[in-house]
């Protein structure tokens, strides 16, 4: 009898510790210190308050990742986190689930950020960050400053893509952030673009090819001035203080999460990426990573200190100057942006 | 053939033995035809379909009709030549004095030669990079000493790449060679010594001859395997030095074309099989020579 007893009591205390039914989502995210930061602000708390049991797989080309497991049949994860051009192009593919804005909160993103198939979560800029050892109290303070390699001397590193650059490449030649896109949708304007970033690329010593990267770079002074993300540029100020940035100019981009064409828990993905974008923890994103919500109520009512927003691209003071990245040019030219990149390099 | 008559037993014997030592390679042949023969089905497969999966062969005008391919492919057998030229420069005077160190002395210098290939290739690929970047352990010794003013671009660049390579490289080219000239028979260079040869007459005409199947092999291997190279030009060619393993991996990437970058992984394979049939042709061009020179 106390047999049986002690069984069935284990057996209550152990179906007490785990629920008899788990509903199971798999996230793909892009791992190293922005990948912990989303575990730690978004969706680990949110899985714990749906009762979910979320694994995590990371991939450092979500796009390449979302691609080969829709196009074989075998999706895997039910939420992925893309940058939102890749989200915009991926969705021109049919690779994703049309989002379900009956779970999903439409007006928590600004109308000109929205997209049906990936939502935009955080937002991050690529910025001109620099070797303070090397330029002291006087850095190039714009693009157009970046160029002028007589006035500045010294050792570039640039992003082995077009993404960002051309635009990049507009603002040093004197094109209005405003008229970037207008400039790029008239025939010249990728050349334009080009042609400018060929006359610097004797000065470029290093295209690299990763963001740890282009904080090494930073870090070991390989470059004394290089193009990254601010959130590198913001850890590697951080740590070792001989490296500065400025907003000034800065790409502004946004990452999103999307659900994959033939996702398992496609409804329970959905709930998921409502939960983990509510205002409380994107803003709380911030405390691990320099990357700020794109919800404009994350801002509101103290969620991210006063100290912080300056350290985000999309605060208020940082963002007049910047140029919104724009998905929809990207999802139309990006392959004859990347071809004419390719080419340039080649030259 | 001198054998005119076999006893019907004896070739039943032999036919069953040729059999069993048959059925001994299936295992591997399987596996063989499974991880390797498969995907390149699939890869073939692949480069004939558009990116809605329809059957073309645009994919193939697209990807021979672009320059940045050719340049790639350029790129990539500079690389593997400029490594194969280093490897023989330096990797067959090296197997020469392993080969006729004391085998105690050689043993220890063997060891010193293996060590890297115990090394992982990454690990490996990122100590050159602590060595040879601007605030390096190299530029340091060489701006230090007054060699130089200013630090040398070592590394992020062709020259890095090619360094990086040739050190991988170099053991598995030096294994043959040693190989080959060990076993060169001893009295053959005492004997062309003491009729008057000397040591750069000795190692032409005697060792360099012996020893050409183990150049020869080690230079196929050089070839085969840094045609493709990935982690060592991207990491080390700072995104400038681009062969086609890393165009392939762009089209992936950034263009998301998997049809074009099956055609380039084809090219990849018909540019390993040209080579190796090249290396098969010469062998047997040499084996030839050989056995006509040995009955003249």
């Amino acid at each position: 009898m106390s047999r049986l007893l002690r069984i069935s009591l284990t057996a209550i205390a152990v179906s007490a510790a785990v629920p008899v039914y788990a509903q199971s989502v798999t996230i793909t995210t892009a791992g190293g210190d922005y990948g912990n930061a989303m575990k730690e602000a978004m969706w680990a708390p949110a899985a714990k308050e749906l009762g979910y049991d979320v694994r995590e797989e990371t991939q450092s080309d979500g796009l390449a990742a979302l691609k080969m497991q829709v196009t074989a049949g075998a999706v895997t994860t039910d939420i992925i986190h893309l940058g939102s051009s890749e989200g915009a192009q991926a969705a021109a593919q049919s690779l994703l689930e049309p989002l379900d804005y009956k779970i999903i909160d439409p007006n928590s993103v600004p109308a000109g950020a929205k997209s049906d198939y990936c939502y935009p979560f955080d937002s991050y800029g690529t910025v001109m960050s620099w070797n303070t050892k090397t330029y002291g109290e006087n850095p190039p303070k714009t693009w157009a400053e970046f160029w002028d390699v007589a006035k500045f001397s010294g050792r570039r590193a640039l992003r082995a893509n077009a993404q960002d650059l051309i635009e990049i490449a507009l603002l040093s030649d004197g094109v209005a952030p405003a008229d970037v896109y207008p400039v790029l949708s008239t025939p010249e304007g990728l050349e334009r673009a080009i042609k400018r970033l060929e006359a610097i690329k004797p000065n470029v010593s290093v295209w690299w090819t990763s963001g740890a990267q282009s904080a090494q770079l930073l870090k070991d002074g390989e470059a004394d001035l290089v193009v990254t993300w601010n959130g590198r540029a913001q850890t590697v100020k951080a740590d070792s203080g001989a490296v500065d940035y400025t907003f000034k100019g800065s790409v502004i981009g946004t990452d999103c999460l999307g659900v994959p064409k033939g996702a398992p828990n496609k409804e329970a993905a959905m709930k998921l990426i409502a939960a983990m974008t509510q205002p409380a923890r994107v803003a709380k994103l911030t405390d691990f990573i320099a990357y700020g919500p794109v919800n404009p109520a994350a801002y509101e009512g103290g969620l991210i200190p006063k100290d912080r927003l300056k350290t985000l691209a999309t605060a208020p003071e940082n963002a007049g100057t910047s140029v919104f990245s724009n998905a929809d040019w990207w999802v139309k030219n990006g392959e004859a942006a990347q071809k004419a990149f390719d080419e340039m390099m080649n030259r | 053939m001198t054998v005119t008559a076999v006893d019907p037993g004896l070739a039943a014997d032999a036919r069953r033995e040729r059999r069993f030592f048959l059925a001994l390679s299936l295992p591997a042949l399987f596996i063989v035809g499974l991880a390797a023969m498969l995907p390149i089905l699939w890869i073939i497969r692949q480069s004939f379909l558009t990116t809605g999966g329809e059957y073309t062969v645009g994919n193939y005008e697209k990807v021979l009709s672009s320059g940045l391919t050719w340049s790639a492919l350029i790129t990539t057998v500079e690389l593997s030549l400029g490594t194969l030229a280093v490897c023989i420069l330096l990797g067959t005077p090296l197997a020469l004095a392993l080969a006729s160190a004391r085998p105690r002395m050689a043993n220890l210098l063997m060891a010193f030669v293996m060590l890297p290939l115990w090394t992982s290739i990454l690990v490996r690929t990122y100590g050159w990079l602590v060595l040879l970047r601007r605030e390096g352990l190299v530029n340091a010794a060489l701006t230090g000493s007054g060699l130089t003013a200013e630090p040398l671009p070592l590394v992020y660049n062709f020259t890095g790449t090619l360094i990086g390579m040739i050190h991988y490289m170099l053991p598995l080219f030096l294994l043959p060679v040693y190989a080959a000239m060990r076993d060169i028979d001893a009295n053959l260079v005492r004997a062309a010594a003491s009729m008057g040869a000397t040591l750069g007459q000795v190692i032409r005409t005697v060792v360099l001859p012996l020893s050409a199947g183990g150049i020869f092999s080690g230079s196929t291997i050089v070839f085969i395997y840094t045609i493709g190279f990935f982690i060592t030009p991207a990491v080390l060619g700072g995104g400038k030095v681009n062969p086609l393993s890393i165009r392939i991996e762009r089209t992936l990437s950034t263009f998301q074309d998997w049809g074009s970058a099956s055609v380039l992984g084809i090219l990849l394979l018909v540019l390993m099989a040209l080579i190796g049939v090249m290396f098969l042709a010469a062998r047997r061009l040499m084996a030839r020579n050989k056995v006509g020179a040995a009955h003249a």
